[in-house]
């Protein structure tokens, strides 16, 4: 076997805990995991395919739940301080995939550790505690009840160390909550598919990280320079666009850009204009409850605020936040004005671990189901769930964390729920693939509606959504895809091209994910593309094949075949890479968007033509798999009929 | 003149990328607990406060070094640690009352910051202008300016 060493950028070393037993072992990095894989979301498509079939249940124990870096993570380079969790999710039953940024990704790194692989179940709660090579499972029985904030806390006290940082769960992973997530440096979520439920049906309350290991880069004056060039692009070329809008407000700033387009998610998603859109918008949280901004680390960008309420009903609020997705998912979309109520409900999902987008959205599902009669008061355990009461959002959200009444069927996520009430439920849960829908959508905004129908983790934004058209970069969209589609690329009622577009930001975004960046750079502002990439990855590792953009590109196909090939194996088809009815039958009633539905099923065919899928079931064909080295994946699901054509 | 380097807490987002480049600058390697410039952070509440070598005129770390380890660079006046006599006794880190020297876990020896040879890399790319390299007379001027800044509309 022939092992990473020889490649800068890597730890170089894994772990893998199997909590059944509690043995820990440390591996080697097998050299075909960066070279192929390069890291981050790449290993865990990679192992998740070799170890996860379709006879694991998401919250068994034979579930692998991956926490995976990349080569750039924790050295300088733009927002390089992200990591990502990977299992399958029990929220979606395929691929469950989620982002964190913060500091814990390079700690994890620093301990010498690219990944750490958790498998089994504890018999009691434990935390993994990791200090360079000394690793242990710790009892956490302890800690288990106890909210992302305390737990935080404690576990630093009994370490004795302030500084160490601790990824968790809180009570909703613990309870099972199918959209609980991971929380690390107190704010920062791995928030969507589940992972927290996943941690928790594993018995795991925590990992904790020390590391004082050093990364080395393989021309380590070349790459310093390259990345310096590309931090310089960020601070710079693009400093007056980062600084004026993330910078200045952070993503709270699209609650202005979405009403713009009128594509902010309104009322369960009926209306794409919120006529309060500015009690809940930037401003006003810049003005009234900014107290700190703080970073991710080596960001050049710095869009994270803490924000204070001072007085009212939730006097004593502090939380980070509130970002964008939640401003949309408790606010305009529960048609709930009251800020500091928004503030709150953040603050809540934080401390229990819950997925701010996935929350909000079941919250908004339960009041059209109790505005149409399908839930009453008496099944709402007495909760006034009218339209825009904030009050009972936020005493729902305790409700789905502790699983209480009501609480216990929305925990299951509102495809579950819709499921079990019936009486046309189901129509109101605004989902794909089981999960919640993120704050755009695809009437006023046709190829966000592609992106929730192809994304293999289910409705999400972040997989391969175009900001060209939601912010008119012309400039970009005339250099990447030539000046004749420019202004056609700008235009979000348009759908032309936009099956190849959603395909190469989706490469561009798997390649983000497995290095691991921020999407702020990458997605807002568009600043970094292949090329920039293929700069930095040659002289960080080694491995100088990748100065080749074709062959960036073609490892970025790679891992987004494979995790398409996760998905088809579970036996999820062209049926599931869907939009809810709402998007595609009903007409977008007002705003600019004014009288459309998602026109997906052209944009569908062209995404495929352009993956190389068979268009009439959506799987994979051979040629596509054996184009990116996955000839073994293709016998694979020709052995199980999941193969294309 | 002389510069030192100061800094403005308050613009602190704590990025650590100040770490990062000290860190880089000195060993080639990246690691914060590496780094000369050491923020020490609240996360909860979003408070960062870079911690320096403040380059004092009178060096208690000096005066506590058994092994005579310590020297003001004439140059450019910073304390500079000589990494063959450094004994890694911890005594300056007791001796300084604001923790500035630290344990480079890699070479168990002590490091204080050399103001990079006199072109600090942490003030070159601090994103926020949070460190400073400044002239002696400037370090008050910034303080004075925020503080006037706060009860009137003094424009800095």
């Amino acid at each position: 076997m022939i092992y990473v060493s020889d490649y800068g950028g890597y730890a170089g070393r894994y772990l893998r805990a199997d909590l059944s037993s509690g043995k820990i072992t440390i591996h080697e990095l097998e050299k075909e995991l960066p070279r192929y894989y390069i890291g981050g979301v790449g290993f865990c498509a990679k192992i998740l395919w070799d170890e996860v079939g379709p006879d694991t249940k998401p919250l068994n124990p034979d579930n692998v739940l991956v926490f995976a870096t990349g080569p750039l993570t924790g050295t300088f380079f733009h927002s390089s301080g992200r990591y990502v969790v990977a299992a399958k999710s029990p929220l979606t039953g395929c691929w469950g995939e989620a982002h964190a940024g913060g500091h814990f990704g390079p700690e994890l790194k620093y301990a010498g550790y690219d990944m750490a692989i958790l498998e089994g179940k504890a018999t009691n709660p434990v935390y993994l505690y990791v200090d360079d090579d000394f690793l242990e499972l710790k009892d956490a029985a302890h800690l288990w009840g106890r909210d992302t904030n305390e737990t935080t806390k404690a576990i630093r006290e009994e370490l004795g160390d302030p500084t160490i940082k601790v990824a968790c769960i809180g009570q909703a992973g613990e309870n099972l909550v199918r959209y609980a997530c991971i929380i690390s440096d107190f704010y920062r979520a791995a928030g969507r598919t589940g992972m927290g439920a996943v941690m928790g049906s594993k018995n795991l309350k925590a990992i904790a990280v020390r590391g004082s290991k050093s990364i080395l880069a393989t021309s380590s004056m070349k790459y310093m320079e390259a990345a310096t060039e590309a931090f310089r692009k960020v601070t710079e070329t693009w400093g007056e666009a980062c600084e004026s809008s993330l910078g200045r407000y952070g993503t709270p700033n699209l609650v202005e850009v979405e009403a713009s387009i009128g594509r902010l998610p309104t009322k369960n998603h009926i209306f794409g204009i919120y006529d309060h859109a500015d009690d809940i918008g930037s401003e006003v949280l810049e003005k009234r409850y900014r107290a700190m901004r703080e970073s991710c680390f080596s960001c050049g960008i710095q869009c994270k605020f803490i924000s204070e309420v001072r007085s009212g009903a939730y006097a004593g609020t502090t939380t980070s936040g509130p970002e964008y997705e939640t401003i949309m998912a408790f606010g305009s979309n529960c048609l709930n004005n009251n800020v500091e109520s928004i503030i709150h409900a953040n603050l809540l999902c934080n401390l229990c671990g819950l997925d701010t987008i996935s929350a909000g959205k079941v919250v908004s599902f339960a009041m059209e189901c109790y505005d149409k009669g399908i839930v009453t008061r008496r099944e709402a355990d007495d909760l006034d769930l009218s339209w825009g009461n904030s009050d009972a959002i936020v005493q729902l959200v305790h409700r789905i964390s502790k699983r209480e009444g009501l609480g216990d069927l929305l925990a299951e996520g509102s495809r579950i729920a819709a499921r079990r009430l019936g009486r046309g439920a189901e129509e109101f849960a605004i989902q794909v693939k089981g999960m919640e829908v993120s704050g755009q959508d695809g009437r006023a905004h046709q190829s966000s509606g592609l992106t929730h129908a192809t994304a293999a983790r289910g409705a999400d934004h972040l997989t391969s959504l175009s900001c060209l058209e939601e912010k008119g970069y012309e400039e970009t969209a005339g250099t990447r895809y030539g000046s004749e589609r420019a202004k056609d690329l700008v235009n979000p009622l348009s759908t032309t091209y936009r099956g190849r577009l959603v395909k190469d930001l989706e490469d561009l975004f798997v390649l983000t994910d497995s290095l691991i960046i921020c999407k702020y750079g990458v997605m807002w502002p568009p600043i970094f593309y292949f090329d920039d990439f293929a700069k930095v990855i040659p002289p960080l590792t080694g491995m100088v094949e990748y100065d080749d953009i074709g062959e960036l590109r073609l490892t970025a196909e790679r891992i987004c075949n494979l995790r398409k090939a996760f998905n088809a194996r579970e036996g999820l088809t062209r049926k599931d890479d869907t939009l809810p009815k709402r998007f595609l039958r009903e007409p977008m009633p007002s705003g600019p968007g004014a009288g459309y539905v998602c026109n997906l099923d052209p944009m569908l065919d062209e995404y495929y033509e352009a993956r190389g899928w068979d268009k009439e079931s959506g799987l994979p064909l051979r040629k596509a798999l054996t184009r990116v080295g996955l000839e073994d994946v293709a016998d694979d699901l020709e052995a199980l009929g999941r193969l294309g054509g | 003149m002389r510069k030192l380097l100061t800094v403005v807490p308050e613009r602190c987002t704590g990025c650590l990328i100040c770490e990062l480049v000290c860190s880089f600058y000195h060993t080639k390697e990246f690691n914060p607990k590496r780094s000369r410039i050491d923020v020490l952070r609240d996360e909860e509440k979003g408070v960062n406060i870079p911690v320096i070598c403040r380059q004092c005129a009178k060096p208690l770390c000096q005066e506590a070094c058994p092994s005579d380890a310590i020297h003001r660079d004439e140059e450019t006046g910073a304390m500079f640690v000589d990494g063959s006599k450094c004994i890694g006794c911890r005594l300056c880190i007791a001796a300084c009352p604001f923790g500035a020297p630290s344990v480079d876990p890699t070479t168990m020896l002590t490091t204080i910051c050399d103001l990079c040879r006199g072109d600090p890399r942490c003030v070159k790319y601090c994103p926020r202008d949070a460190v400073l390299y400044v002239r002696p007379d400037t370090i008050s001027l910034i303080r004075r300016q925020q503080s006037a800044k706060k009860i009137t509309r003094f424009p800095t």
